[in-house]
């Protein structure tokens, strides 16, 4: 199975919104893909769909060449756009819940990251201020051993600081098994990571390509043909 | 180090450019082992991918060789970094004098200003 | 992967339920203590103190009611329900993870209140009236022979299946709730409602086309030993009802969190 994701005419309708419009897509497996489009475009809607939170209208997603379902939950690792923690465990209770219920999960891995993020793992998650959660919830899923990781806005509420830590820890984790999907605005702190990117508006495709290929054949950065591509 | 890389070209040939400095310039010694891929990737903050491709095109251009399970290596045909260091210099060199063209300075005009402002420097 | 959610489920509840128990516990020996000395100047706070004893017992009550409603709701419902549903469990694992916890505080929850005032009550009086209560009641027990044993056992499986039903009508309502994005209580609470709505039409339905054999059935019955067969069949009956709406519930709940998942 070479592609970890795949779309096949993949339709979602929302009454009075068609979110996505027949989509058709491979994501090869070992690659860092950025997934960029204006809000409401249909990107939160393919992330739900692969992580089997909601269903196809009709047309396919395949996750490894499964549907979503158990078996592709314990071989993807999601970041949501929201906190999702239970709010009253501590970071311990948590590293603790996700161990027991992935069996890809590296723990010393994620102790790793949180002193070096100068998070105390004693502390209940309800005292923590946003930005530390967000970084306790990035920590989390990037200490998973997974073949998938779809991370949602995962520098959005961050500072610059520990953006460029987040966009190094993501670098250090790649692995050539793996595959991360990155749904961002934030193209230009981004983009160098990235190998690929798939411009998606109003439910379709608009562009799939290579980052250097775009920088080649366009003579400017990905954001900046962005900013063309979806300009109001 | 810091790896200034912009961002409308290419990536991969923007490494490729900076990784020759740092083996002429003997930041990275003939025969020296260069760092992992993933920590090189991480350095330039990077994706692997990437920094992977500028490496193999550094290796078909002769500057680094790799052995299956030491890793990678500067060459250390010595000769082929000198003229690597040449042939960057010879185009900083031609650029200089395109610049200088440019403001009106002729070749000749051009080596005597270098030589009166290498004097002064020492 | 249900006794990974039970351990979960049970330390996020437990942390309500057990200091609401140790105080209960707490003013029991407190009311007992003001019962055994009796004296006039402990008047006033005897009286304070058995109040907040019943406003404890109410309390527990509601309590149970609320956490079960608010466990379902908040951990699969709001933005936990990102993390819920990606774990690599089955959607149904987590209904029943819930149902078995909510019907393990009910349990709890009666036996503290009775164990508590039991604590309370106890003293060389209420043991003396206790044995003589228990020395007519068991050989009457005996004289039912096995039938007796039926009887308590259908009565133990009617609480567990009526408490197990009754919280999985509540998800229900709850679940049908969530797919409204404006009016989440109202339309949860009207489907609560609609449910006993329909339980009734079915019920009188069945009923009255089977009330006449019903009446003839009990009329029938003379002996100590038919009406403990009556007692039986009746209980039967009652179990039987409890599952089936109870399972129309949990199917309707699954299928709901299955297909119509709605986080926002």
């Amino acid at each position: 199975m070479e592609n970890i994701l795949e779309c096949q005419n993949l339709v979602k309708f929302f009454p009075g919104c068609l979110a996505l419009n027949s989509v058709n897509l491979a994501v090869p497996k070992g690659k860092i893909v950025g997934l960029l489009g204006p809000n409401g475009s249909g990107k939160s809607t393919m992330i739900k769909l692969a992580n089997g939170l909601i269903t196809p209208t009709s047309g396919k997603i395949l996750i490894n060449g499964m549907e979503p379902g158990i078996e592709t939950k314990k071989i993807v690792s999601y970041l949501p756009e929201r906190t999702y923690l239970n709010d009253w465990m501590t970071v311990n209770n948590m590293i603790e819940f996700f161990c027991d219920f992935y069996t890809d999960f590296n723990k010393q891995k994620a102790y790793d990251m949180l002193q070096r993020l100068g998070v105390d793992p004693s502390l209940r998650l309800k005292t923590m201020s946003k930005g530390t959660k967000e970084k306790v919830q990035l920590i989390l899923v990037m200490s998973r051993e997974a073949e998938l990781y779809l991370l949602d806005e995962p520098i959005g509420g961050v500072d610059p600081a520990a953006r460029d830590y987040i966009l190094d820890t993501i670098i250090g984790n790649y692995n050539e098994n793996a595959t991360i999907i990155i749904s961002t605005h934030l193209i230009s702190d981004v983009e160098k990571i990235l190998d690929e990117v798939i411009f998606i508006n109003k439910g379709n495709i608009v562009l799939a390509s290579t980052v250097d290929d775009i920088r080649e054949h366009e003579n400017k950065s990905v954001d900046a043909l962005f900013r063309e591509v979806f300009k109001c | 180090m810091a790896w200034n890389l912009k961002s409308d070209r290419p990536i991969y040939s923007q490494l490729v450019e900076q990784i020759e400095l740092l083996i002429v310039s003997g930041i990275y010694p003939a025969g020296s082992k260069l760092p992992s891929v993933r920590d090189m990737a991480g350095e330039a903050s990077v994706n692997p991918n990437t920094m992977q491709r500028a490496l193999s095109q550094l290796e078909s251009d002769g500057l680094l060789f790799s052995q299956r399970t030491s890793g990678r290596f500067v060459t250390e045909d010595v000769d082929k970094i000198m003229q690597t260091k040449n042939s960057l210099a010879m185009s900083i060199i031609n650029e200089f004098i395109d610049n200088m063209n440019n403001l009106g300075y002729n070749r000749q005009q051009a080596v005597t200003l270098i030589e009166s402002a290498a004097e002064e420097e020492i | 992967m249900l006794r990974k959610l039970l351990k979960y489920e049970i330390k996020a509840t437990s942390r309500i339920y057990l200091p609401m128990y140790a105080l209960l516990i707490v003013f029991a020996l407190i009311n007992k203590f003001f019962i055994a000395v009796n004296a006039d100047y402990l008047k006033i706070p005897m009286m304070i103190a058995m109040t907040v004893f019943v406003v404890i017992i109410v309390g527990i009550c509601v309590m149970t009611l609320v956490v079960t409603i608010q466990r379902f709701n908040k951990n699969l419902l709001t933005d936990e329900g990102y993390l819920s549903f990606t774990l690599p469990v089955k959607v149904h694992t987590h209904v029943d993870a819930k149902m078995i916890v909510a019907l393990l505080w009910s349990v709890l929850s009666a036996i503290v209140g009775v164990v508590s005032v039991f604590v309370m009550a106890i003293n060389e009086d209420t043991i003396q009236k206790w044995s003589k209560f228990m020395s007519e009641l068991i050989p009457a027990f005996n004289s039912l022979g096995a039938a007796g044993y039926v009887i308590v056992l259908e009565g133990i499986i009617l609480v567990v299946v009526a408490t197990l039903s009754a919280a999985v009508k509540i998800y229900a309502a709850i679940t049908i709730g969530n797919m409204s994005s404006k009016h989440r209580l109202l339309v949860g609470l009207g489907a609560y409602l609609g449910f006993g709505v329909i339980e009734q039409i079915i019920v009188s339905i069945f009923g009255s086309s089977m009330s006449s054999r019903i009446e003839i059935y009990f009329r029938n019955l003379d002996t100590i030993a038919s009406k403990a067969a009556g007692a039986e069949t009746a209980l039967l009956w009652l179990i039987v009802y409890t599952l089936i709406f109870g399972a129309l519930y949990y199917f309707l709940t699954n299928w709901m969190l299955k297909k119509k998942l709605n986080l926002e």
